[in-house]
């Protein structure tokens, strides 16, 4: 909009461009997070799948520092493989849903009326199911599975998604430099992606960062229920399975991925919260 | 009174289609399964004759409008068919599990409730350690996975401390004393994920109506602030929390789910999921009927109950 304002005030140092220390702290966490599953196999101090059979269930120590699993493999090297798959479905969960759920809240938003309504109300009706039921019903449909996993959570965001970016997108088209847009004689499309795109994203990312925090909870909970990504895949949530079975002799084989899953739903809550006061401000995703 | 009354009537209309569309939903679930869902269902060591059977008895053999309206036939009668496996009926099966789910969920809720709203008020109005302590819970409570929050629970209570069972149930109406005993970690588990959104509503909404002029002038009107904040402020900002709760029903009846599986508990969570790992179709056609039927009802509960607290309803809000 005020392109020159803008450029006189924007703020030199990444803690103020993202306004606020949370978003930082946030984003920090998940750069590491991410480096930590693309080198892996760099990091690891032990082969994920190594099977030490003189310590099975042992406990940490300074080489095996998260101590070993009910098989004698390294918990450490497994955590940090397990980020792979975790961190696959989610980012890959969030933007499967994203690719389907803006193109739909957008148009319907914008349209309005009747496009709104036969746009909205189907994906409405997933809303109309507890967000577990859905993607559990999805996977007996199909058997379960890393990538159906990946497909079910979607599901659950895809309306979520579509309805904030609906809301948002709502919001903006009632403004004046849309509406100054299309008496110049600018096409419906042009109109969509130069001036409402742009100005109504905002509330969908930061729902978007939350949900792929999400993500990984339920990727937990799937795998919990044995519905999840299937062994050998290490996958944070089947950690989490596999350590609850021995609980009591290796507390250790639980309680280090069950904390991997937490810091990284709270860094992407972090984010969220932290960009939610620059690129919500009407407070839509919340 | 009649802008209220209208709104009463449109959201128990709109509950109609919702539940139709979910009959369709649970109905085609058995039919979107790969290949043959009763070879599948039966193994591989079922004979062509048994699963000829067994496709008739479920009606597969008959056209998908005729085969719906009878199955919609039986389910207003509350006939839900059969579980293949047991033989029970299901309706059967289900009564005996649906106390359950409902005792588990709604007492997490009203928990959570209990707990999230007092500490809401004190994070928004109250003095910087409650803010604080408030903080910590909401980060903890959202960020842990709620079945890894009870395996801690039953590490220490039931394992170290040997205070409550790890598992299991006894029906409230059995042993009201027992039940509550198996009943403590399960609800614990899932009031504490539960309180943390509940916390975090509170505070926002308590926060934007602490700033309103209405509270300004009770103030210069030299009103006590507990009085404020507990007799005017609450009421007003208790709208979106009523919203909030409704819809983390939902999350509670999937949190059920799990919860249920964790600890043993016998009720329509545990039920699903023992079915979806039988490939046992009729009963997770049932048991999600179940589930989203009580999900329905609760959101329509939640905005009857929204429409009485909101003062100003007009019609447009569906």
């Amino acid at each position: 909009m005020t392109a020159i304002a803008l450029r006189a005030v924007r703020p030199r140092n990444l803690t103020a461009r993202l306004g606020s220390r949370e978003a930082a702290a946030g984003i920090g966490i998940l750069a590491v997070l991410v480096l930590v599953a693309l080198f892996a196999p760099l990091l690891a101090p032990h082969s994920p799948d190594a099977i030490d059979a003189d310590h099975i269930l042992g406990g940490p120590s300074w080489s095996h520092p998260f101590g070993f699993d009910a098989l004698g493999r390294d918990v450490l090297s497994r955590v940090l493989f397990a980020y792979r798959a975790s961190l696959g479905i989610s980012i890959g969960a969030v933007a499967l849903a994203l690719a389907l759920g803006l193109p739909i809240g957008i148009v319907a938003g914008y349209f309005g009326g009747v496009v709104d309504n036969l746009l909205m109300r189907p994906v409405d009706l997933l809303l109309a199911l507890p967000a577990l039921l859905l993607a559990i019903s999805l996977i007996s449909i199909t058997g379960p599975g890393e990538l159906v996993a990946l497909f079910a959570i979607a599901t659950i965001y895809l309306p979520i998604l579509a309805r904030v970016v609906r809301s948002s997108v709502l919001a903006v088209s009632r403004e004046l430099y849309v509406e100054g847009a299309r008496a110049r004689g600018v096409s419906h499309a042009r109109t969509i992606w130069s001036h409402v795109v742009p100005n109504a994203l905002g509330p969908a990312v930061v729902q978007a960062s939350v949900l792929a925090g999400f993500a990984l909870q339920i990727e937990a909970a799937l795998s919990f229920l044995g519905l999840g990504a299937q062994p050998p895949t290490p996958s944070l949530g089947l950690m989490l399975a596999d350590g609850y079975q021995v609980l009591q002799q290796a507390p250790w084989a639980d309680i280090f991925p069950g904390l991997a899953i937490a810091i990284t739903v709270v860094a992407f809550n972090l984010v969220g919260d932290g960009l939610r006061s620059k690129l919500d401000p009407r407070g839509i995703s919340r | 009174m009649s802008g209220r009354a209208r709104y009463v009537a449109t959201r128990v209309a709109l509950t109609v289609p919702t539940l139709l569309a979910m009959t369709v939903f649970v109905f085609l679930l058995i039919h979107l399964v790969p290949g043959d869902p009763v070879r599948t269902m039966l193994g591989f060591r079922a004979t062509p004759e048994n699963v000829r059977v067994i496709r008739h008895e479920l009606g597969l053999d008959r056209p998908l409008v005729s085969q719906y309206f009878s199955w919609l036939g039986g389910l207003l009668r509350g006939d839900l068919g059969q579980d293949y496996i047991s033989r029970e009926p299901l309706t059967q099966l289900l009564r005996e599990r649906i106390p359950v789910t409902l005792e588990l969920t709604v007492a997490s809720m009203a928990l959570a409730l209990l707990v999230g709203v007092p500490l809401g008020v004190v994070a928004a109005s109250g003095r910087r350690f409650g803010k604080v302590t408030a903080s910590v819970f909401t980060i903890a409570g959202i960020s842990m996975p709620d079945f890894w929050l009870g395996t801690l629970l039953v590490l220490v209570f039931a394992a170290k401390l040997g205070w409550l069972p790890p598992t299991g149930y006894v029906p409230l109406t059995a042993h009201p004393l027992e039940n509550v005993r198996y009943m403590t970690l399960p609800v614990l588990t899932l009031a504490i994920g539960e309180a943390a959104y509940i916390l975090r509503t509170t505070r926002a909404s308590m926060q934007e109506t602490m700033g309103r002029p209405f509270v300004t002038f009770l103030r210069a009107k030299g009103l006590r602030r507990h009085a404020i904040v507990y007799r005017h402020a609450l009421r007003t900002a208790s709208l979106p929390i009523v919203t909030v709760a409704g819809i983390q029903f939902g999350v509670l009846l999937g949190g059920a789910i799990v919860v249920e599986t964790l600890f043993g508990l016998p009720g329509v969570g545990k039920l699903v999921v023992t079915a979806i790992n039988q490939r046992n179709y009729t009963v997770v056609q049932g048991s999600v009927l179940v589930i989203a039927a009580l999900f329905i009802l609760v959101n329509l509960a939640t905005d009857l109950l929204y429409g009485l607290l909101n003062p100003r309803l007009g019609g447009e809000r569906a």
